[in-house]
């Protein structure tokens, strides 16, 4: 026996790499299916891949092991809302000053939606209004990838992708206000209430600020070479986005922060040809597998009920005040109704979120989940099916090839 | 053969058309943008006209009708500052360049309108290439015969246009080695070149129909000839040149081209023959790769010269045409321009030569049409 040493020994160990092997082959080849098959979004491919193969299926993936998986789904979360960060111009927001408006009031309106059909049917109101600040946000990753995939162009898709990175901001930032107050009902005590999420929003600010002047000093070292300055990017994501981590700062305001303070703080317009093209994609499938994983897939009529009446509410909440204020903004109503449907995807990000909450209050945590996560899953299947109607029918979407 | 019936017109009154480049501040390829930008422009009022173009990453401004360089370079920037201000709503940047320096042509979306459709379906990926941006100048003349003579006298002069004008350098992420690169463009259309020697109205009504008759051609549109007669409006349309990368330099050439039709039609300083033509392609391949350091080959005099030499003389023997018609002043910025090489094509590898980046070079050329530098 000791002589075959070289031979591994049964059962075979196998290294946490091979699942992500696994989750990434399995979501293409899924998502190539849909492509082909149903011309629907690929996404759907990799979330169903993500799911079927995750521990509330088949279970191919226990908990452990998606565990395990977790640092590249931060990573592919981080490159998500960097791109995203950074096809977002502060400067139009100066230029048309009623985009503003519209963003505070669809977010707003989403909130006040959802925070008072909870109410309604006897939602604590601190689980109410943590559930609204959820529904604020539109899924980043959503909005990105189908408008990449369809090589989107035109208003609708500059418009949602701005909404999308601004809603994704108010709605964290409205949550650390929310753990703020959580803290206050259970300590008293004023001082944490204000420091929290002051730590987190400046924090965040302050590491995207010195992140964003790093990464273009590099920029401007390299030199105008598109790749080099791309995976240098991707480098530099990956490092800022431990750092948040390490620092218990938000992932999603930093990498957001940075995508957009790279933009504007990039006078000579080194960043201009910066594109993330495969690497990115590479990223999106395992990000929109991993969610996979974590969707719960069982619960029942009354979640179901409760999912539904939360994505009708924010729905109309949000197209309330897009399709209100269209004209103002100097959009046509028929793209602002298409806006609106594209502002539909609930973030990826509301899981997490949801997550981070049971984290730090364990008996927070759960309630919110039941509340939430049934309008998650409905909106993560039909989601990107919502922004591919509304970039194609707009006529932002390229012919297909 | 009503259609074809030459509307009179005040002679060489003038009139500029140019396609914009309509670009998106992330990366300054080119966007979608035409059909929101020309419905929130047309919410204000403004002069002239903005009119969508074949692809939806264009749009074309117009002006009215003038007698003088100074109202028509007034007009021309009134409609810039509209367009400006309609783009800025949409977080739109506008340009001119003949060419965009590196869009992808497969990217392209044909403009709804079903005479686009039916271009698109008939030229195939040609249209969609013919995604390049040019500056047609109309001159009035009051009489079809007029407008026949102005047509194939000018064609002596289609090199001076082309290397004035020329802005479209770098096409598809590369430098072309050309001044103008749009021209290779439109030759590969088959009705491209220059129009067939017929010198009366009424022969060109003939030929006309004999091309309508083998179905070749529905209107005068289907002919891109670079320099063809506009009977509905009256006028000759000179079709050479790239867009400049300025409103100023479009009126400047709309200059040029009144003051030239002047000194034709009244000193009528050369008989009109095919010999005339003979050095014609040989000219305006020198002028699109060359611009102004190009060779000339004078067809009456049968010599070689810089194009740069040509232009100076002619702009001599311009001069009481000018006094005339008011353009002194943009005729010695054009001397200005020849003197110092300064033509937009210049410019542009410069400043690409600065940083290397064809982005930021379109950055440039977008601040340089609002006129911010």
């Amino acid at each position: 026996m000791g002589e075959y040493l070289f031979l591994p020994s049964w059962p075979l160990q196998i290294p946490q790499l091979f699942w992500l092997g696994v989750v990434l082959l399995g979501a293409t080849l899924l998502g190539e299916l849909v492509d082909r098959l149903f011309r629907l979004p690929r996404i759907l491919g990799y979330v169903i891949a993500g799911a079927v193969l995750g521990p509330e299926a088949t279970g191919l993936l226990s908990v452990a092991e998606v565990r395990g998986l977790r640092p590249f789904f931060e990573v592919a979360m981080g490159i998500v809302l960097f791109e995203l960060g950074s096809r977002v111009d502060p400067g139009w927001l100066r230029r048309n000053p009623w985009l503003l408006v519209t963003s505070g009031l669809e977010s707003g309106l989403a909130f006040g939606a959802v925070f008072g059909i909870l109410l309604v049917v006897d939602t604590p109101p601190l689980v109410a209004a943590a559930a609204g600040a959820i529904a604020m946000a539109t899924s980043p990753a959503v909005v990105l990838t189908v408008s990449r995939e369809l090589r989107a162009q035109g208003q609708v898709t500059s418009r949602l992708q701005l909404l999308t990175a601004l809603n994704s901001v108010y709605s964290f930032v409205v949550f650390g206000i929310l753990f703020a107050w959580l803290h206050l009902a259970e300590h008293g005590s004023i001082g944490l209430v204000a420091l929290h999420p002051l730590y987190i929003v400046f924090g965040s600010a302050l590491l995207a600020f010195i992140s964003a002047k790093a990464l273009l000093a590099l920029l401007a070292r390299l030199g105008p070479r598109g790749d080099v300055q791309t995976i240098s990017a991707v480098g530099v994501v990956i490092v800022t986005v431990s750092v948040a981590m390490a620092l218990n700062l938000s992932v999603v305001m930093s990498m957001l922060g940075l995508g957009i303070l790279t933009r504007a703080l990039d006078r000579d317009r080194r960043f201009l040809a910066v594109s993330f093209g495969y690497v990115g994609q590479l990223f999106v499938i395992a990000l929109f597998a991993l969610t996979g994983t974590a969707l719960p897939l069982n619960f029942g009529a009354t979640a179901l009920a409760a999912g539904l009446g939360i994505a009708a509410a924010r729905a109309l909440g949000k197209s309330v005040a897009v399709v209100g204020l269209a004209r103002l903004s100097g959009l046509s109503y028929r793209k602002a109704s298409l806006l609106s449907v594209g502002l539909l995807p609930m973030s990826g990000v509301a899981v997490v979120m949801a997550h981070e909450a049971g984290a730090i209050w364990p008996q927070f945590g759960p309630q919110l989940g039941a509340v939430v996560l049934a309008a998650v899953l409905i909106l993560e299947l039909l989601g990107p099916l919502a922004v591919q109607f509304a970039l194609r029918r707009a006529g932002d979407a390229a012919d297909r090839r | 053969m009503e259609p074809l019936d030459f509307k009179q017109s005040a002679a060489l009154s003038i009139g500029i058309e140019l396609e914009l480049q309509l670009v998106e501040t992330f990366g300054c390829d080119l966007t979608h943008a035409a059909s929101d930008l020309i419905q929130l422009a047309e919410r204000r009022s403004h002069p002239g006209e903005i009119k969508p173009e074949i692809t939806e990453s264009m749009i074309e401004i117009a002006t009215g009708i003038h007698q003088t360089h100074a109202a028509l370079d007034a007009e021309l920037r009134a409609i810039r500052d509209a367009v400006s201000a309609a783009a800025e709503t949409l977080n739109v940047l506008v340009c001119g360049g003949g060419a965009h320096p590196f869009q992808n042509w497969t990217d392209r979306q044909i403009y709804d309108r079903p005479r686009f459709k039916h271009l698109s379906g008939l030229y195939g990926y040609l249209a969609k290439q013919f995604t390049v941006f040019g500056q047609h100048i109309h001159v009035g003349v009051p009489h079809g015969d007029d407008a026949l003579f102005l047509v194939h006298a000018m064609s002596r002069y289609v090199p001076h246009f082309v290397a004035l004008a020329a802005s479209s350098p770098y096409f598809q992420g590369a430098d072309t080695q050309f001044e103008s690169s749009r021209l290779n463009a439109v030759s590969a259309f088959p009705l491209s070149g220059r129009a067939p020697l017929v010198l009366r109205w009424s022969d060109f009504i003939e030929y006309f129909a004999k091309m309508q008759g083998l179905g070749i051609v529905e209107s005068m549109k289907d002919f891109y000839w670079d320099i063809r007669p506009k009977p509905e409006f009256g006028t000759v349309e000179i079709r050479v040149c790239d867009t400049p990368l300025t409103a100023e330099r479009a009126a400047v050439l709309a200059a040029y081209a009144q003051t030239l039709a002047r000194f034709l039609l009244i000193e009528r300083p050369f008989q009109l023959s095919e010999d005339l033509h003979l050095p014609y392609g040989y000219n305006r391949f020198q002028a699109c790769r060359f611009g102004l350091d190009g060779d000339f080959i004078d067809p009456l005099a049968q010599s070689h010269l810089p194009l740069r030499e040509d232009i100076m003389a002619t702009l001599e023997g311009l001069k009481p045409h000018a006094m005339e018609l008011e353009t002194e002043v943009p005729l010695a910025e054009l001397e200005v321009i020849v003197r110092d090489s300064s033509t937009d094509a210049r410019w542009m590898r410069s400043r690409y030569q600065l940083t290397g980046s064809l982005p930021d070079l379109v950055w440039q050329q977008c601040r340089k049409w609002r006129g911010d530098s």
